[in-house]
């Protein structure tokens, strides 16, 4: 019936060596949902991987959720929402990764200990569907990806990319080549980051790179103030924002983070250097097996109701509690 | 000799091809919702044939080669072979202080484009696209860039200057540059003909009213002032833009909503204006139907809207000692009678003066609308970007 468009085709365009026009997610959670959206926003289709259906349907509602709230602050109107979640799709099947231009892993697991072979499990999963060149990369913290990237039958395709949340607020991304990656490789999330406006930031690989490798001593250090009693949860929040220009202050941020992945960090990082600065503080300890694991679950340093953070009364004894 | 012109946007693409110097238009059309879903080709050749071509476009590029597809198609093509074309023109929105007129795009021209992207971000990068796409598409044929900004470069600096620290004019190139540059040079060249007058005799005021808005002042051919500034936000009320809005508000809205830049942008581009004060859209028609139905709000925005046009009028004709030819244009000064009717209402003191009958008569057309006894003549013409494109673009490419 109706003729096509791609019967007009000069054969001129395909799809353009080395462009970026789909990227695929793997383990779409907080951070795997500001990923998508900042990436759908820059004109890239997502294909995100999750566990069930139930919860592919409940990140698509979230992310719309996250939007909508941006729209009701000015920050995007109806049509840029639905452009941008016209670019998104979830599937628990990995075949519909497979015309992905770049990979990104971002799984978050609540697992015990390492969670280095479910990702490099992932890892493999991704290089047998996708094309020769595609890249695959890891969001880790504190895992190698030289190690994660030993599993695949062309590791130099992999690279740690770490982004770092709000996603679209912060302008840089730590990029980690492992020993294997090639410039190809990196020359493709570099372009990449050019097309999300973002500036990579090359690390040599380290657990925890910079960030998190600052980040932790910092959190502890701060956890070390509170249980000697020299000042409160907010005011050490406050004093840190306003003397060091944090945008959140220590506890804070590990309420934002997740507790219990601030401590998954600790752990891998105490475990990699043996440093008494990265053995993580019992309050944090604590917290997680009291499952007070920060602001998704309604409690963790504060307490939280909606967008509001309230600060506990109770003694450090009681984990804030009364 | 057969030109194309291409206006890139966001996500679509208006495409004429022209034979010059007959000015023909054989075949036009829009590449819509590139990169989205229900993509698009909408395409119209001088035979009146029509067709509808759905596909997946992902990029401007691949937008463009089906375009070119189309075009050299034995059904629905114009011409045989893509050597038929001799020329691109593109519209660019923004050339900084860089050029005063339409240019041959040479690599330079391309990296001094690229450094005016700051100046326009939401406009450049897509006319930049369409550059970047027949470079690759069409490597030997001359591409012309004719920009918004070009035609307000003849503003004195009294005029385009801001009241700021002098030195972040220097700095940033602050500075008011004006758009629409295109359209108010056609109907301005057009309204001299229309009257047998030649345009350095005539202080005019040229009104292009679409869903982007502003006004010129045109004295002897020149344009020496225009509501909009360095962007496109100053002056008039626009369907999403506030226009001119006090600092100090602003200022005031970013503190109490604790606003960053990026947000503050989308804010005052895309949530203001009609669709911001009336709640109801963006578009004028949208807006009168409510207000006929007795909406409040839809009231007092269309009355804005015609206030800030008539104080612009007014002003514009101070600042010429006079007005001799008020031209409305775009969407809605083509289209509504209205809007024409009554922003220009009451300035019979100043020589203006419409007739309603005349002027409800006249949608989309060439047109006197003013009385018998207006010493000023109000007119109607349709905006031509397209044919000023194409035309520029001959007239450079036969100097090659």
């Amino acid at each position: 019936m109706s003729e096509r468009l791609e019967d007009f085709s000069l054969g001129k365009t395909t799809q353009p060596k080395g462009s970026i026009q789909k990227v695929g997610v793997i383990g779409c959670g907080a951070m795997g949902q500001e990923i998508s959206v900042l990436l759908s926003q820059s004109g890239i289709e997502i294909a995100f991987i999750d566990i069930s259906d139930e919860r592919i349907e409940s990140v698509m509602k979230r992310i719309e959720r996250q939007l909508d709230v941006r729209i009701s602050k000015w920050g995007l109107t109806n049509s840029e929402k639905r452009l941008i979640l016209s670019r998104i799709s979830g599937s628990t099947n990995y075949d519909t990764i497979k015309d992905c231009d770049i990979v990104i892993e971002t799984v978050n697991t609540k697992r015990k200990g390492t969670s280095l072979e479910l990702r490099q499990d992932i890892f493999k999963k991704i290089e047998a569907v996708v094309r020769p060149e595609a890249v695959i990369t890891s969001n880790t913290a504190t895992l190698m990806i030289s190690e994660i990237a030993s599993v695949l039958q062309s590791p130099e395709r992999a690279i740690g990319l770490h982004f770092f949340s709000p996603v679209e607020k912060i302008k840089v991304i730590e990029a980690v080549r492992s020993l294997y990656t090639s410039d190809e490789t990196y020359a493709m999330v570099s372009k990449l980051a050019l097309l999300i406006g973002k500036r990579l930031i090359e690390v040599n690989e380290s657990a925890g790179n910079v960030s998190t490798r600052m980040l932790v001593p910092l959190i502890n250090e701060a956890c070390e103030i509170l249980m000697e009693g020299v000042a409160t949860v907010a005011d050490i929040d406050v004093i840190m924002k306003e003397t060091s220009g944090l945008q959140l202050g220590p506890f804070e941020m590990t309420d934002k983070i997740g507790v219990d992945k601030v401590l998954k960090w600790m752990e891998n990082l105490y475990a990699e250097f043996g440093e008494s600065k990265y053995k993580p503080s019992p309050i944090l300890k604590r917290m997680v097996r009291s499952n007070l694991v920060g602001r998704r679950v309604g409690e963790g340093f504060y307490l939280y109701s909606g967008s509001t953070r309230i600060p506990k009364q109770g003694s450090v004894i009681r984990l804030g509690r009364i | 000799m057969k030109i194309i012109v291409l206006n890139c946007g966001s996500s679509s693409i208006k495409y004429q091809l022209f034979e010059l110097p007959s000015q023909r238009v054989l075949a036009k059309g829009l590449v819509d919702k590139i990169g989205l879903k229900g993509s698009m080709i909408k395409h119209w050749r001088d035979d009146q044939t029509e067709v509808k071509l759905e596909g997946e476009i992902l990029d401007h590029q691949i937008g463009i080669e089906y375009l070119l597809g189309v075009l050299t198609s034995e059904k629905y093509g114009s011409i045989k072979k893509l050597e038929e074309i001799d020329a691109v023109g593109h519209r660019v929105v923004h050339a900084g202080e860089m050029f005063n007129g339409s240019v041959y795009i040479s690599p330079e021209v391309i990296t001094a484009l690229e450094e005016c992207i700051e100046l326009a971000p939401l406009h450049n990068p897509p006319n930049l696209k369409g550059i970047y796409s027949i470079t690759k598409l069409l490597p030997s044929v001359p591409q012309v860039g004719v920009f918004d900004t070009a035609f307000h470069q003849t503003m004195p600096n009294y005029v385009y200057l801001y009241g700021i620290p002098y030195s972040l004019y220097e700095k940033y190139k602050i500075r008011r540059y004006g758009f629409h540059g295109t359209s108010h040079r056609y109907v301005s060249k057009r309204a001299a003909g229309m009257l047998d007058t030649p345009l350095h005799n005539l202080k005019m005021i040229t009104c292009h009213l679409g869903n982007g808005a502003s006004i010129a002042a045109i004295k002897n051919g020149q344009s020496l002032d225009t509501s909009m500034g360095m962007t496109p936000i100053e002056g008039l009320m626009m369907g999403t833009r506030t226009g001119d809005l006090d600092i100090g508000a602003f200022l005031q809205i970013i503190n109490k909503e604790e606003l960053d830049i990026s947000v503050a942008n989308t804010l005052v581009n895309k949530h203001s204006g009609m669709l911001g004060v009336s709640g109801v859209s963006s578009d004028m028609r949208d807006v009168e139907h409510a207000a006929e139905a007795g909406n409040e709000r839809a009231k007092v925005t269309l009355e804005m809207y015609y206030y800030r046009i008539k104080k612009y009028i007014g002003a514009y004709a101070a600042a010429m000692g006079g007005v001799d030819v008020i031209v409305f244009t775009g969407g809605v000064g083509e289209n509504d009678a209205a809007t024409r009717s009554r922003s220009t209402s009451d300035m019979q003191f100043m020589g203006v003066e419409i007739d309603e009958d005349k002027n409800k008569s006249v949608r989309g057309k060439e047109a006197i609308i003013s009385s018998e006894t207006s010493k000023a003549r109000v007119m109607v013409i349709p905006t031509n970007e397209e044919l000023v494109i194409a035309q520029d673009t001959y007239d450079i490419v036969l100097k090659l």
